[in-house]
């Protein structure tokens, strides 16, 4: 006899309601370096080994594409100010508009790991989670790409699976959109372009967004996979002063 | 130290080679490569010794540079580790040791295929980390000559294609393909099920779809800069590579990590090894369409997710870590937060753990299921919880202590019967023993400082850490300006999902998943 | 006259094959023996609708007794389909015949032609002389026939098995006959069959399976089946089709002349038939299941096709000895229906079976696969046989298999229980036959024709021949047929199974109205009218509404229509065609196959037949009781190879025949003093075992 509903039911709603009001639980986001009129803007630079930043005239300027969370400019002396949002998601530069009405409360993803370290499967593993629960927001998961709306990859892109990126994306229906997880996908992160990596989804499918992040915390994927229908706001890559 | 003579003795009396040792309890012999198989096999047999890692270095940049291929054992009875190194003149074959060794197994077809090292007597080499479908024959990657910056070109030639492996006989067989593309969230990877329909007669996992090449593309980079990328390759153990990283990094420096920096390290790292076994129970859980209690895994998850980017500023303890101690202290409210939070969690662990082993539905689909006998357990050398759910006490945290462990020694779980409801009890308690330790470390935990400034020298050390999947090994040389020369990941993936093969062995196709899940093996780790 | 012109024409066929050359003397050959099966047909639709019995042949020999041959309606109807079977079949076996030298194929077809010849003696037979000698004669032939490739060891033991467990057969149904015309005191067939009234139940019920279980070994009926996949599997590839499709109907045809009479006394017999029937589907279909050479496959399923006629002929029979000769006439009808229907699909199959065998080189499903892309227009009409062996309409399985199943549940007319519970089991056994089937034929076209080729040989697929393709469209067509047009046929049957079960179902059930809508009577209309029921305009050239029971107070009204299922399905199709067609016009794309991502799917990793029917062989692992050897070759802690060889025996082989051939082995180790001779001389010995006692017999009477 299996009271395995019970125990469900028992333990009451856990999940956020987020977008529709903020989210602020403490450690929800491991949060990013924001852009600052910084008088030792050099010093500050050099803290980053990924090269995210970028003196300018006005101070500090974040190149979010380049973070990877590593924490070297949270601290001391020449920090960087971090911000807990989880608003991440940039535009890849295509024209392509949100996906129509139909798919907003009805996105089909399929998610590819081309190399990802783990951290950002577990992040979406967690989106089932009744914490963040994506079917509450009408995003589903799907085995094939041939049901699928989204194509979600995460990871450098590695060579062996270039090909299996490519055909998951000509096996999907029109009208369909690419959504790269993590800095890996953008650039090939802290793996770059090498003989094993692509580095970088662009180069061998057209992506719609980007979601940055070491890993992007579930709400941060979330927010990307509502920015497909128009549902929530990208920003831009580069943060200025 | 004694115990490190007495095979020095055994060495010199029974085989006439000498050894000397490097350090304490650590032996380097080098003999010729005849030698090998009988010496190595002799050490698994009468000193029970385990195949820790298999290494090969390139001497100089030059064509026909002599390779150095270093066979690291450790025996687990006395803590002494055991450096057998060869020199392989170009054109020179090894023999295979992985007949009797088989531990060694994929750590040869590594070798083969990265650095066109050629064994004899190994009857599967080629198509390992380099995939025939997408790379030229006879490049092999990790020579220096090679340029680690582009693809070579492939020839399309439908003559070299590439056909699954068979070693299955059987009429009307076929080889049923899983993946690379599975699932919803599954890593990549393809699984070939040979199979005449319902039972799986045999397995192959074709992995290194995930090959980001780490090793090679470490070389040349900073010390920090590769940390970045030990700490990147595997998320889900984050913390644990890039302490054994740091240690070897420190053991070349020759420097000495604070006691608050050991305490605090030991913390987090038990505190990744319940986060990773939590998320390996959602899983289990979710495979067996056990929704409620994934769900209850997952808050847990969840929660300590959060409770890590509370106390580190990290979800996955990225960026914690440097060589000498850590970034950052654990100021006294955090110290409180964990020492607060930890008791719930676990006790949320504890009620799981209940209700999953009261539901006789969920253990029906576990027990005698993905069976890893102790003698296969043995033979293929696993380690961590898998090796511990099959009856073998090993655990680097007793064997070869470092850190903090020295003094804070956990305990370790046994299962004899290696099924995944062993893998379970195993899982279970070893998050409520890292929880003990965690609270018992929290509590008598040094004062002072947490980062020591670490020199850099020109050397070479391997050093180790029992991350949550097990045993890993993990070799740094560098020059003496900081930069990496060499990189080597030897990590416990590598060696588990090479007996996950037999452990699916006349089992069903709808129970595969389910198996995989039990195993809780992470393919990135695996592929670096 | 047209027998005598026939028997000419199939004579002066092998006679032309003597002329020298190659191709010339086989076509003559093919004209002349296919005219002669076109009399034949001809002969037997005469015959259909011919008087009830019809003398052609009276002879009084000497001291064996009379030797007759007479015309009836069910004769005919058999005569008329061995004649289509034969006829579509010729062109193979012609093709085939010319690797023969001159000599050899003549005998080959002389053989062949002695099979007809004899199968329409057997079907005409009306006393036990010409009935035996005619069913010896086409033992002997069609002994000949699997034999005839003598150059392979196989074929010689398969030819071997058919002519002991025909010779056993034959001895057991002899014995009934003779304990019947000993207690009849004649030799007529009708003679013994007016006589049967009066004889003791005992010795009905002994006579009547003997019979059954004697004669039915010729049908494929378990327990004596085990040589029908070994002979019907290895026998030449263009004589398999007739084997199949022809020589089966000799045991039917055998058992219910001789049973019919007996079973209307004896209820038990028909129960025994029907339970036997059912059984003998079933194993059919599992073993057909587990077969991965095509022609062994077909082979078991012709046994469970076999057996659901058999089914058909039981029920009918129970039926009838119940007081219930319009539900026993129904089920009679089914039963033979099904065997038309076996002849027609089964010859389509063996054809396309010979047909792949000649363009690939193999009839090992697991070395085809992807035949459909080289082969479609023979690929086509092979799907066309599987999806009427798998009973789907719009053809012909469909209309005899639902047929028994429906009349099955009119058991609740008969009041005993254990009849009852006997034809609930029969019926579930048979329904599970035809799920089991429908997954054999998805399994059967499904590995051959789909997916991606295995081996080189299906790769290179060379075209098939036109002597099976157009054979091949003439049968699809002619399932069709019989699929859409159940309503002509039906009535047909019901007049030849009138004299078997002692009323024609179809003359009362099929009433005048049903012809004519203003002639429907009162209490019909009301009773359509009270479930909102009412027969309309006729816009369909065949109607079909069958009243399955008539009594005093509502008919129950059964409405079974093919041909109206065939426009229905027609409308639907081509409403989904055009639904579709509409929807790709709005927005058209072609996708690459998703194979999850791999560089390539390869051959190996597609499901082959064994793959498919694997949760069958789970599932029946019990009764299959398969016996595996697990070999493994290592090095060290390598495994090399590992091998697996399942074996499963015949279940008659394990509980029937083994302890058989045991006892008889030591017995004959005791003979083996005097006996040195080959096992064909044994054969003999029981020839003229069987030659002196009907001698004896027949002295013994004179």
């Amino acid at each position: 006899m299996s009271f395995w509903p019970y125990f469900g039911l028992k333990r009451g709603i856990k999940t956020t309601s987020w977008p529709s009001a903020k989210e602020q639980s403490p450690g929800i986001t491991p949060g990013r370096p924001r852009s600052a009129s910084n008088a030792s803007s050099n010093a500050t630079t050099q803290l980053c080994p990924t090269g995210a930043l970028h003196p300018v005239e006005t101070g500090v300027s974040v190149d979010l594409t380049h973070c990877i969370h590593c924490q070297r400019c949270r601290q001391g002396p020449h920090a960087l100010p971090w911000e807990d949002d989880v608003a991440w998601t940039v535009n890849a530069g295509t024209a392509l508009s949100p996906l129509g009405y139909r798919f907003r409360r009805s996105l089909h993803v399929r998610y590819i790991d081309a190399g990802a370290c783990g951290a950002c499967i577990n992040e979406a593993r967690l989106l089932d989670a009744p914490v963040y629960n994506l079917h509450r927001l009408g995003i589903f998961i799907t085995a094939s790409p041939r049901d699928a709306d989204v194509l979600l990859v995460a990871g450098p892109i590695t060579n062996a699976m270039c090909t299996a990126v490519r055909k998951a994306y000509s096996a999907m229906p029109h009208p369909k959109r690419v959504v790269g997880m993590g800095v890996c996908a953008i650039n090939g992160g802290i793996f770059g372009e090498n003989f094993a990596c692509v580095g970088g989804l662009q180069k061998i499918v057209p992506v719609d967004l980007w979601i940055p992040g070491c890993p992007p915390p579930p709400l941060a994927i979330l927010h990307g996979l509502l920015a497909v229908v128009g549902r929530t706001q990208c920003t831009t890559a580069e943060e200025l002063p | 130290m004694s115990t490190c003579t007495q095979i020095q003795d055994w060495l010199g009396v029974q085989t006439g080679i000498s050894s000397q040792a490097v350090a304490a309890q650590w032996l380097q012999l080098q003999i010729q490569a005849s030698r090998l198989p009988e010496l190595t096999a002799a050490l698994v047999r009468d000193w029970q010794a385990e195949f820790a890692t298999l290494l090969v270095e390139e001497e100089e940049s030059a064509v026909d540079a002599c390779l150095a291929v270093y066979y690291f054992f450790y025996l687990p009875r006395n803590g002494c580790l055991l450096e057998i190194q060869i020199r392989v003149q170009p054109g020179e074959e090894l023999p295979a040791i992985s007949e009797t060794v088989h531990a060694a197994d994929w750590h040869e077809r590594e070798a083969e295929d990265l650095f066109g090292l050629r064994f004899t007597g190994h009857p599967f080499l080629g198509d390992f980390v380099l995939h025939d479908d997408n790379w030229p024959e006879g490049v092999a990657p990790m020579r220096h000559s090679f340029d680690g910056l582009h693809h070579p070109k492939v020839q399309k030639d439908s003559d070299t294609e590439w056909s699954p492996p068979q070693i299955l006989r059987e009429e009307g067989a076929i080889v049923f393909p899983v993946g690379p593309v599975w699932g919803d969230f599954h890593e990549s990877g393809l699984w070939m099920l040979e199979t005449p329909g319902e039972q799986i007669r045999y397995l192959h996992t074709r992995l290194f779809y995930k090959y980001r090449g780490v090793e090679k593309i470490a070389e040349g980079q900073t010390l920090d800069r590769a940390l970045l990328l030990v700490e990147r390759f595997s998320g889900a153990a984050a913390f644990a590579h890039a302490w054994a990283y740091c240690q070897a990094v420190e053991r070349i420096g020759g420097c000495k990590v604070p006691a608050r920096a050991q305490d605090l390290r030991l913390i987090f790292a038990e505190l990744e090894r319940i986060r990773h076994h939590a998320a390996n129970i959602a899983e289990i859980s979710g495979s067996t369409a056990l929704a409620v209690a994934k769900a209850m895994a997952q808050d847990i998850v969840e929660d300590l997710l959060r409770l890590s980017a509370r106390l580190c500023g990290h979800r996955y303890f990225f960026g914690v870590l440097t060589p000498g101690g850590l970034h950052h202290d654990l100021d006294p409210w955090r110290q409180n937060l964990l020492a607060e939070t930890l008791p719930s969690l676990d006790a949320r662990l504890h009620e799981l753990e209940h209700l999953l082993k009261n539901s006789s539905s969920f253990l029906d689909r576990i027990e005698e299921m993905g069976t890893l006998s102790p003698e296969l357990a043995q033979s293929y050398g696993v380690v961590g919880p898998i090796a511990r759910a099959s009856g073998r006490a090993i655990d680097l945290r007793l064997t070869l202590p470092y850190g903090a462990y020295a003094t804070l020694a956990p305990t370790v779980p046994i299962a004899q019967e290696g099924d995944g409801y062993a893998r379970l009890r195993i899982f279970f308690s070893e998050i409520h023993i890292s929880a003990e330790l965690i609270l018992k470390t929290l509590h008598q935990i040094s004062a002072g400082p947490v980062h020591t400034p670490c020199p850099t020298f020109e050397g070479r050390a391997l050093a180790w850490v029992e991350a949550p999947s097990g045993a890993t090994f993990h070799w740094v040389h560098c020059d003496a300006a900081g930069m990496v020369l060499r990189l080597r990941l030897g990590t416990p993936g590598f060696r588990n999902w090479h007996a996950f093969e037999r452990a699916v062995e006349n089992a069903a196709f709808q129970d595969f998943p389910i198996i995989l899940a039990t195993w809780g093996l992470s393919v990135a780790e695996n592929d670096r | 006259m047209l027998y005598v012109l026939a028997y000419l024409l199939f004579a002066s066929g092998p006679l032309l094959a003597l002329l020298p050359g190659r191709r010339i003397p086989l076509i003559f050959a093919w004209i002349t023996m296919t005219a002669g099966c076109v009399l034949m047909i001809v002969q037997g639709a005469l015959a259909v609708g011919g008087p009830v019995e019809q003398s052609l042949i009276r002879w009084a020999l000497p001291i064996i007794g009379t030797f007759d041959f007479v015309q009836t309606p069910l004769g005919g109807l058999l005569i008329l389909i061995t004649a289509v079977v034969f006829a579509t079949a010729l062109p193979f076996v012609t093709r085939d015949a010319t690797v023969f030298s001159t000599g050899r194929r003549t005998l080959f077809l002389a053989i062949v032609m002695l099979t007809l010849v004899s199968m329409i003696g057997f079907f005409s037979a009306s006393t036990i002389v010409s009935f035996i000698f005619s069913w010896e004669l086409a033992a002997l032939a069609i002994w000949g026939l699997i034999t005839f490739e003598t150059r392979h060891s196989k074929p010689v033991a398969a030819g071997l098995l058919t002519m002991a467990l025909s010779e056993l057969g034959s001895l057991v149904g002899l014995a009934s006959l003779l304990l019947l015309a000993g207690a009849a005191g004649t030799t007529q067939l009708n003679g013994i069959a007016a006589a049967i009234p009066h004889l003791s139940p005992m010795l009905l019920l002994i006579t009547g399976l003997l019979a059954f279980f004697g004669f039915g070994m010729k049908a494929g009926i378990v327990p004596l089946n085990v040589w029908l996949p070994a002979a019907h599997g290895t026998a030449p590839r263009s004589i398999s089709p007739i084997l199949s499709g022809a020589t089966l109907n000799l045991g039917l045809y055998a058992f219910l002349r001789i049973d019919a009479p007996i079973a209307l006394h004896q209820p038990d017999l028909g129960l025994v038939i029907l339970a036997s029937g059912a059984l003998t589907a079933l194993i059919g279909i599992l073993y057909a299941l587990v077969e991965r050479d095509m022609k062994r496959l077909l082979a078991q399923s012709s046994v469970e096709n076999m057996g659901i006629a058999t089914a058909g002929i039981g029920a009918g029979l129970t039926f009838a000895a119940y007081g219930h000769p319009l539900l026993g006439g129904i089920s009679m009808v089914a039963g033979l229906y099904h065997m038309i229907n076996h002849s027609t699909f089964k010859t389509l199959l063996f054809l396309g079976a010979g047909g792949i065998e000649v363009a690939t080189g193999t009839h090992n499903l697991d070395q085809l696969g992807g035949l459909m892309r080289r082969l479609p227009v023979l690929g086509g009409f092979f799907l066309a046989g599987a999806f009427a062996i798998a009973a789907l309409p719009p053809f012909n399985g469909f209309v005899s298999e639902w047929l028994l199943l429906e009349s099955l549940l009119r058991v609740v007319e008969i009041p005993v229980v254990p009849v009852r519970i006997a034809f609930a089991i029969s019926g579930a056994v048979l329904a599970l036959t035809s799920g089991l089937a429908l997954t054999c034929f998805i399994m059967l076209s499904g590995s051959a024709l789909m997916g991606l080729p295995r081996t080189a040989q299906a790769a290179g697929a060379r075209r098939a021949p036109h002597s099976v393709v157009i054979p091949m469209g003439i049968l699809t067509l002619l399932s069709l047929l019989l699929g859409l047009a159940a309503t002509v046929i039906i009535p047909v049957l019901g007049r030849l199974a009138a004299p078997l079960v002692g009323a024609d179902p179809t003359a009362t059930l099929v009433p005048a109205f049903f012809h004519n809508t203003s002639r429907i009577p009162r209490a019909v209309q009301q009773a359509l009218d009270a479930i909102g029921a009412h027969v309309g305009a006729v816009f369909m050239p065949v109607r079909s509404l069958i009243v399955m029971h008539l009594d005093s107070t509502a008919p129950v009204v059964y409405a079974m229509s093919a041909a109206l299922t065939g426009v229905v399905l027609a409308l639907m199709l081509g409403g989904v065609w055009l639904v579709a067609r509409g929807l790709r016009r709005r927005r058209s794309s072609r996708n690459i196959l998703w194979d999850a991502g791999l560089a390539r799917l390869r051959p190996e990793m597609t499901y082959t037949a064994t793959t498919f029917v694997a949760p069958v062989r789970v599932i029946f692992a019990g009764f299959f009781h398969p016996h595996i050897e697990v070999e493994e070759e290592r090095q060290g802690a390598f495994v090399l190879t590992r091998s697996y060889r399942g074996v499963i025996a015949n279940i008659s082989d394990r509980a029937v025949l083994s302890p058989i051939i045991g006892g008889a082995m030591a017995i004959a180790t005791l003979l083996a003093r005097m006996h040195k001779g080959r096992m064909n001389t044994y054969a003999g010995y029981i020839l003229l075992a069987m030659v002196l006692l009907l001698v004896i017999v027949a002295a013994g009477r004179g």
